[in-house]
């Protein structure tokens, strides 16, 4: 089927496309999406031209904005010039994920010694673990270790000392608490916020 | 799945044999014609990229095969097969061209196109290093066979090619069985092979290795303090 497109600008500023087709044995007019109006028909060929009106827009809303972005290299000779020495407020220069360390006041550089970052290296003397692993090496699966886990490892141990010597007193509280057994959960975080941590 | 995007991947062998990680594959396979950009709320996050590749034979990450990739070749016709039969160190038997008939060791495997190297049969000489003076040097190089139609694996008990099927032992191991005599096949050493080693016990460690007794040693032991509060007393702090 042929179809011949032309775009006709109304003052309302919507693009109509006429199209002129020639249809064969149509049957159901309702299955074309565009809105037809009364077909004149004129025979050529054997072949019935259609016309109607698409209220679709030309290009169904598609616009390519890839080259949208003007960043650092990109733009006229005249628009660079521009953009070195005064830039566009709207076109900010690009620094493509560099943090700044500092900020610029007039032609000079103010550099703030805070915004440096500061990269700390534990000391590696007597580290035993290298970049890679031997291939003879079976696969050691650890699964991250649960709350569960850690009780066992800081409690389990004097909890059963104390019951099979005997120690444990009414309501089976300890009669020696241990460190970690006398402290209440109100100091307990206060110890952790002390150290400007971000648990809340 | 959609079977063409199942059939565009890259194969599990390939990955196996050669050891590098799969993000190291992808990346270095990446063909992309425009990516939007991320810092910008109104593009899309969308990546422009080549999504079909054609398999050949140069391995996915290497260069040749991207300089192969980089224009847009006829479709190629890859038969889906349930499961793989061939493995690396198989004897089998050329079934078509100027070898016919004869037996050889597979070399090399290229799953995604359904082929096999055999090593020194279905070879074409040709001539490389040729400059305006010398005439350069023939070498022989194999040409691949597909799997399906062109070769067959050789019964080991009257050493002729037969077709072949997985089945299951009395123990429950899946073994392939000639379906002519009925033995099975046994899946040869080399299979497990890869690029860095031969068996994995054999390998030699290097300077960069971590070894066995280093990995598997506990030095973490579990107590009850923030990640802080830890740092704090190591390094001394309060």
């Amino acid at each position: 089927m042929g179809i011949f497109h032309l775009e006709t600008n109304c003052k309302c500023g919507f693009v109509f496309q006429i199209k002129l087709s020639y249809k064969q044995n149509y049957e159901n007019l309702e299955d074309k999406k565009s809105v037809k109006m009364e077909p004149s028909v004129l025979s050529l060929f054997g072949k019935q031209f259609v016309r109607g009106i698409s209220t679709t827009a030309c290009a169904c809303g598609k616009r390519n904005f890839k080259k949208f972005p003007i960043y650092n290299k990109r733009g006229t000779r005249d628009f660079k010039a521009r953009q070195a020495k005064n830039p566009h407020p709207d076109v900010p220069i690009h620094t493509y994920g560099v943090r700044p360390i500092g900020y610029k006041a007039g032609t000079s550089f103010m550099k703030i010694n805070e915004l440096v970052p500061e990269i700390i290296v534990p000391d590696l003397t007597g580290f035993k673990l290298k970049p890679y692993v031997s291939y003879r090496v079976n696969d050691i699966v650890q699964p991250p270790m649960t709350p569960e886990e850690l009780f066992g490892a800081v409690y389990v141990k004097k909890i059963t000392e104390d019951f099979k010597l005997g120690k444990l007193g009414p309501d089976n509280q300890p009669l020696h608490p241990s460190p970690e057994e006398s402290l209440s959960p109100e100091e307990a975080k206060e110890k952790v916020l002390a150290i400007r941590s971000d648990i809340v | 799945m959609r079977l063409t995007a199942m059939l565009s991947k890259i194969a599990k062998y390939s990955t196996d044999y050669s050891n590098l990680p799969e993000s190291y594959i992808k990346r270095a396979m990446r063909q992309v014609y425009w990516e939007a950009p991320k810092d910008l709320p109104q593009y899309l996050p969308v990546t422009l990229e080549k999504k079909k590749f054609r398999y050949t034979m140069n391995r996915p990450w290497t260069e040749e095969f991207r300089r192969q990739n980089l224009s847009r070749r006829k479709k190629v016709f890859v038969e889906p097969l349930k499961e793989w039969t061939f493995f690396r160190g198989d004897r089998v038997e050329v079934l078509v061209g100027k070898d016919k008939g004869k037996i050889g060791l597979v070399s090399q495997i290229i799953e995604e196109r359904n082929w096999v190297v055999v090593e020194g049969l279905n070879v074409h000489y040709r001539w490389i290093g040729k400059t305006d003076d010398y005439p350069g040097t023939v070498i022989q190089s194999e040409a691949p066979l597909l799997v399906t139609n062109e070769v067959a694996l050789v019964d080991p008990t009257d050493e002729k090619g037969t077709k072949v099927e997985w089945r299951y032992t009395e123990q429950g191991e899946k073994v392939r069985v000639s379906k002519r005599t009925g033995h099975i096949i046994p899946v040869p050493i080399s299979a497990s092979e890869t690029i860095d080693f031969k068996t994995k016990a054999g390998y030699p460690e290097q300077e960069k290795d971590t070894r066995a007794a280093d990995i598997s040693e506990h030095t973490y032991i579990p107590q009850s303090k923030t990640f802080e509060m830890d740092l704090m007393e190591h390094y001394r702090l309060e």
